[in-house]
This record gives C-alpha cells, sequence and structure tokens, in this order.
C-alpha cells in the first residue's frame, strides 16, 4: 500500500485546492474562560476528501490516538477510502482534529459546536478573545 | 504511480544519496493568514488549522509524525515586529503563537501572516 505522505504529494501535483463553506465553531468545556475556536479546512486536504482513495479511514486515526510515541501508527499505511461530499468530510474532520471530549462526549446543556457557513464568522477580530458560541438560536454564532 | 528505485543523485558533478534528500524534505509546511479571514494560503501535508484566539494557531498534519522529535520553522510576516513561537507541539500538530518582539505577555494576530515548515520521521 502506498504510504499516505506519498498519494498527498502525488495529489497536490494534480488536484486543484477547493476552499470549504464551512467553518467549525467549538468551545473546550475543560477551559472555559478560553475564546470559541474555529476549525479551517485546508483547501488541498478537502481536494483529497473530494477526489477519494487518498485519505485513510478515519476509525484509524481513532485508535492511532492510543498509540504511543515512536510506535507505527496505522493510518499511513491504510487502505484509502472512496470520495466525500463536503459535508462527510467536514464530519471526517472533526472526528479527526477535535478532541472526542467535545464531540463526543460532553453531556452538559450548553451548546459547544457548531458548524456553521464561512459568512457567519465575524471578520473583525477586534475582540476575537472575548468570542463565545452564541445560545441563542438565531443566524449569529459568536459576539 | 510509478517507482524510481536509485540510490544516489548526481547533476554530473556532485553526487549526493537519495536518503539525504528525502531526509532533508520537509513532511509539511503551510502559510496562513491571522489577522482577517484565517485562511490557508498554501500547504502540504495540513488536514486544517484551528483559529484559536488573537495570534494562536494550530496546524494540524493529515499524516502524523514519528514522533514529537521534528523540527519546526516558523516565521511571522509582520511589519509590526512580530515573532512566532511553536508550542506545546505533539505529533499530530505544530500549534503557532505569534507575539510582538522582545514581548511574551499575550498573543497578537500576525499582519502578514505565519509561514512554517516542519523536518522529521513521518509516522
Amino acid at each position: 500500500m502506498t504510504h499516505l505522505w506519498d498519494r498527498l504529494a502525488e495529489a497536490k501535483s494534480r488536484l486543484e485546492p477547493v476552499q470549504s463553506k464551512y467553518r467549525v465553531v467549538f468551545e473546550d468545556p475543560a477551559t472555559p474562560d478560553e475564546p470559541a475556536k474555529v476549525l479551517v479546512p485546508d483547501p488541498n486536504w478537502l481536494a483529497c476528501a473530494l477526489e477519494g482513495n487518498i485519505l485513510p479511514p478515519i476509525d484509524t486515526y481513532q485508535r492511532d490516538r492510543n498509540v504511543e510515541d515512536g510506535q507505527p501508527k496505522e493510518h499511513p499505511y491504510a487502505k484509502p477510502i472512496g470520495p466525500m461530499t463536503e459535508e462527510e468530510a467536514i464530519e471526517y474532520l472533526i472526528m479527526k482534529d477535535i478532541d472526542p471530549s467535545i464531540w463526543r462526549d460532553y453531556n452538559g446543556n450548553r451548546i459547544i459546536m457548531k458548524i456553521v457557513p464561512v459568512e457567519l464568522i465575524p471578520s473583525d477580530r477586534s475582540f476575537r478573545n472575548a468570542w463565545k458560541i452564541n445560545q441563542e438560536a438565531d443566524e449569529r454564532i459568536a459576539a | 504511480m510509478s517507482t524510481l528505485n536509485v540510490s544516489n543523485i548526481t547533476d554530473g558533478t556532485t553526487t549526493v544519496g537519495t536518503s539525504y534528500v528525502v531526509n532533508g524534505s520537509a513532511k509539511a509546511w503551510f502559510q496562513i493568514i491571522q489577522d482577517t479571514s484565517h485562511t490557508i494560503e498554501g500547504s502540504f501535508n495540513v488536514a486544517s488549522i484551528t483559529d484559536g484566539g488573537a495570534g494562536e494557531t494550530s496546524v494540524t498534519f493529515t499524516n502524523a509524525m514519528a514522533n514529537n522529535d521534528w523540527s519546526g520553522v516558523l516565521t511571522a510576516q509582520s511589519s509590526n515586529n512580530r515573532r512566532a513561537v511553536n508550542n506545546a507541539p505533539n505529533t499530530t500538530r505544530i500549534k503557532v503563537e505569534v507575539y510582538q518582539v522582545a514581548s511574551n505577555t499575550s498573543a497578537i494576530d500576525a499582519s502578514g501572516g505565519v509561514s512554517g515548515q516542519v523536518h522529521g520521521d513521518l509516522a
């Protein structure tokens, strides 16, 4: 099986980057005083996700979280999965790059994660460190 | 995809072992904008970035590194005297924090963006 890094290098020479129309806004319940964070998909990564046969199954990344440093990891050598839709790619990225304590294990009654259109992220970063997820059910997601 | 299996590369004058080229190649690189849209201008082996607040960006790899002994080189591309620091790296990401030069009190966005590259052993 071709190593993941080699597949990424080959894909970069062939695929055009794809800007995602989504962002994932999340807060870490373990650090409630920190501002909301915003996950931004990489355009080259998204192109690979949409193309298929490049990225490994998401469960390989999840198992590799428990692999000690220096020990062989599963995801670089796993058989790649097929093409995804952009929405499936965002869900994949959440499970890969956001701690499970936020998207899987949280049982509180506060909204701590939202997938939003990129247009709803404020462009004015003057008060960036005060951003919190808007708990109201309207279009604004942070203030 | 085909494979060219060679142990040395030469320009006709100088010869170098292929392992030097492979081990010396950056395993990941990126250029990101922090202060407006927080986007990725260019990259390789990056799955996502996380805007963690003013001047703070975590860059997560697609293919992880084998251990946290890799080398990360960062540059804050700013006309406002910024410096970029690699904070709390692990096998899956590099966490970039940008500060005013000669100050480490609180992170602040780099007005011209941040670029970086990672060298080391891949998982």
